[in-house]
């Protein structure tokens, strides 16, 4: 990295521009698939196969196919021993790549809850008489959270330091934020940011043992929301200063214009019940990004579809906004942890650049208490120009990113 | 921009409380080791643990069920607060943004959580239990005790993760809103991370770590943690933290180690603090070392206090702040003096001592170093 080259300039931030994005999620592979799936509305969301849920409440999620993510990297070696979550985070980047190959980060920050977390759990079977130990040391080798960033960045000749943010829900938008803010303040003038998790039985009964999950369709701000579906999945920004990237000829897909996030401290897995830290993420979001809460089109809710969550991100929004339009993407692929505000981040991405709401699905009646502009069911033609994301994690941290269609 | 040191706390299995600790180095003690066993299979490890007695006198409902990391983080993490005599009240809780560094997490839980999962099935799975197995909780309980509202950020990394916190911390203190900057590296050992370490081949059966040895006979492991705050001005500053890179295979890690030091070295260094641990690792940073500050008086901290993973980043840099302050470093202890290096080897004193580099080198692919000075 050129550090000699960085500026500190917060008295004269800089633009960010994201000039290229890679997505996998249960709506598909890249922008294209997962775009068809935004706009017919596609609930995603299917039985469980990966592993038992029998003595779960819950039986779905939203999952990556096998076949069609392992088939695509035969090429890389030893690629059979890497685990899903790289393969997610190579197939994400191999997009961004073909976007911009010329693009080279100095910096990667990247936002996951499990990192190879399935691989823990098999070396912990086998080691209780399961099975075959033979395979412990490429399953420990492949566990740690950072692995799935190197095997990426090695797969495509990549070399940058590399910044792992396990802040449960939020991470990934959490990720997105500091890279923002890197970019923005000079020190680094092109970074890639984003977020992965892959489905892992321990997480999936985790959340099913607190009753987060539910039995039943995942239907966020609906009154008669009855909880989350887990989901999975990787993607990939390429975040660069606006003036270079314009100099070299990039193609700026959207701006990213401010970020917020706040501790709000009042327990390790219930949001605070007022919705302050929520409120308080995205107000730090609004006065980053210098526009007001009248400037934002369209909001990516977290909207797990918890009782709670919902309750207070509806209050945080109502008390803000005045009848922006909501939606939770959730509800069609599920709630992929460290990958969603990432993901989610996309979504936004691709509803300022073809100008549309992505839709709320299954969504059956509003809440009484919830006074919200849901996008329900179908997403829609809008004009949209700015987009906020949400995302709420464990432990009370609060993330908000808000983006800006590129207008040259 | 350098950031100094504002204060300092220090949770290690050699006792707490920094200057405590750095007096048992200077005299040249090690960690007392114990066994480790597991109730599923027949084998025992050596580890290097806190003592119960240098957790006396925290509590806090937060830290009721939390598990052993989020206690050590939250002595530390108040103690640092406490030397540098910040009281965090309302005004100023946006302020401040906590940092975390980890590698493991909440290890123990998480097996104990799992392992009901495996032997009784799902529907015994502890709903108390699961909210610490994620790698956040320890700064969520910390963040909660301290009353912090802004910025809480957990890395998670092998070794190097604590030197990626502080080059993190940089990166939010251009950001003018914030005054501090609390960054802790922690860990807590569990008979399954033994086994890992040791399927891995990293990991010795018993102690010591004999650090630089031909042989690489592996590390021990340990537990703690370590935290500094990080202000605008002050009397030990970072000059410059590296946020290194990572390496494909152990035989590349000299290479990336090298482009640290090169890109650290100014004309005097006059220490560095080595991460080196019984492993491949002290290859490759005393190839590196050799060829870029030959010069320079080597010391690592890990024969006496273990190999404490994503607590190893902050503990070398304690050391550094130490060596710096005090104008001595410990002996290296059971160092194959055949090293072409200019280990320390008993306690020595560095009277015009000003500048030192901190090198980590982790067991999974990562690296980063930092440059500090003393006004």
């Amino acid at each position: 990295m050129a550090q000699a080259d960085r500026r500190e300039s917060t008295n004269n931030p800089a633009r960010v521009a994201v000039t290229a994005a890679g997505v996998i999620s249960p709506l598909g592979i890249g922008l294209a698939e997962t775009l068809e799936s935004l706009r017919s509305a596609r609930d995603c969301v299917t039985s469980v196969m990966r592993f038992s849920v029998t003595q779960c409440r819950c039986k779905t999620a939203g999952q990556v196919s096998d076949s069609r993510l392992l088939a695509s990297y035969a090429q890389i070696p030893r690629s059979g021993r890497l685990h899903r979550a790289s393969h997610m985070m190579i197939q994400a980047l191999k997009e961004l790549v073909a976007q911009q190959p010329e693009f080279e980060p100095e910096l990667m920050v990247v936002g996951t809850t499990s990192g190879g977390m399935s691989y823990g759990e098999r070396y912990y079977r086998s080691l209780n008489g399961a099975g075959d130990l033979r395979h412990a040391p490429t399953w420990i080798a492949n566990y740690p959270a950072q692995k799935p960033v190197i095997d990426a960045q090695t797969a495509f000749g990549i070399s940058a330091p590399c910044q792992v943010i396990a802040n449960a829900c939020a991470s990934g938008t959490n990720a997105i934020g500091h890279a923002f803010e890197c970019v923005r303040s000079g020190r680094y003038q092109r970074v890639l940011a984003g977020g992965y998790d892959a489905l892992a039985e321990m997480v999936f009964v985790g959340f099913d043992s607190l009753q987060a999950s539910t039995p039943e369709k995942c239907r966020p701000f609906d009154r008669h929301r009855s909880g989350m579906v887990l989901g999975e999945g990787a993607a990939v920004l390429a975040l660069e200063n606006l003036d270079l990237a314009r100099k070299r000829g990039a193609s700026v897909l959207a701006e990213i214009i401010g970020y917020g996030i706040s501790t709000d401290n009042f327990h390790i897995t219930q949001p605070e019940p007022s919705g302050i830290g929520a409120r308080q993420a995205m107000e730090r979001a609004l006065e980053s990004a210098h526009i007001s809460a009248a400037d934002v089109d369209y909001i990516n809710a977290h909207g797990t579809a918890t009782v709670f969550n919902d309750a207070t991100e509806g209050k945080a929004i109502t008390a803000l906004f005045n009848g922006v339009p909501v939606s939770s993407t959730k509800s069609m692929m599920g709630h992929s942890l460290g990958a969603a505000g990432a993901i989610e981040a996309v979504v936004c991405l691709l509803a300022l650049q073809h100008q549309f709401l992505p839709a709320n699905i299954n969504f059956t009646a509003p809440d009484d208490d919830l006074d919200l502009n849901i996008v329900a069911n179908e997403a829609r033609p809008a004009a949209v120009s700015i987009a906020l994301s949400n995302s709420f994690g464990f432990g009370g941290t609060n993330a908000s990113l808000i983006m800006r269609k590129f207008e040259a | 921009m350098s950031l100094a040191i504002a204060g300092m706390g220090w949770v290690t299995p050699l006792g707490t409380g920094v200057d405590s600790v750095w007096e048992r180095l200077l005299q040249g003690e090690e960690a007392s080791a114990t066994t480790i066993s597991d109730r599923c299979v027949d084998r025992v490890y050596s580890v290097f643990r806190v003592p119960e007695l240098a957790l006396k006198g925290i509590s806090h409902p937060r830290l009721r069920r939390a598990s052993a990391i989020s206690r050590f983080a939250a002595v530390a993490g108040l103690h640092a607060l406490q030397s540098a005599g910040i009281k965090l009240e309302s005004q100023n809780a946006e302020r401040i943004a906590l940092i975390f560094a980890i590698s493991n997490g909440g290890v123990t839980y998480t097996k104990r959580f799992y392992h009901e999962i495996v032997g009784t099935g799902a529907q015994a799975a502890s709903p108390l239990l699961f909210p610490e197995t994620v790698f956040n909780a320890p700064a969520s309980h910390l963040a909660a005790i301290l009353g912090v509202t802004g910025a809480t950020y957990t890395l998670v990394g092998d070794g190097a993760v604590g030197l990626a916190a502080i080059t993190m911390a940089e990166e939010l203190m251009a950001n003018e809103a914030l005054d501090y900057c609390l960054v802790v590296g922690t860990e807590e050992i569990d008979w399954l991370l033994c086994d890992a370490y040791r399927r891995w081949r990293l990991l010795r059966m018993a102690p010591p770590i004999e650090p630089f040895s031909k042989q690489n006979r592996g590390m021990i492991l340990s537990e703690g943690a370590g935290a500094i705050v990080l202000a605008r001005g002050g009397f030990v500053t970072i000059e410059r933290a590296h946020p290194g890179g990572h390496f494909r295979r152990r035989g590349e890690a000299e290479k990336i180690l090298k482009r640290i030091l090169f890109d650290l070295r100014q004309e005097e260094i006059d220490f560095i603090i080595s991460s080196a641990n019984g492993t491949f690792v002290d290859q490759a940073e005393s190839q590196a070392l050799q060829e870029v500050v030959p010069n320079a008086l080597v010391y690592t901290g890990k024969p006496a206090l273990g190999e404490s993973v994503g607590g190893s980043g902050l503990w070398q840099i304690i050391l550094a702040v130490q060596a710096l302050r005090s104008k001595e470093i410990p002996p290296v202890l059971h160092a194959d003096h055949s090293v072409r290096l200019r280990l320390s080897l008993l306690r020595t004193p560095m009277p015009s001592a000003r500048r030192a580099i901190v090198l980590s080198c982790g067991l999974n692919q990562q690296a980063a170093g930092l440059r500090m000075a003393i006004q």
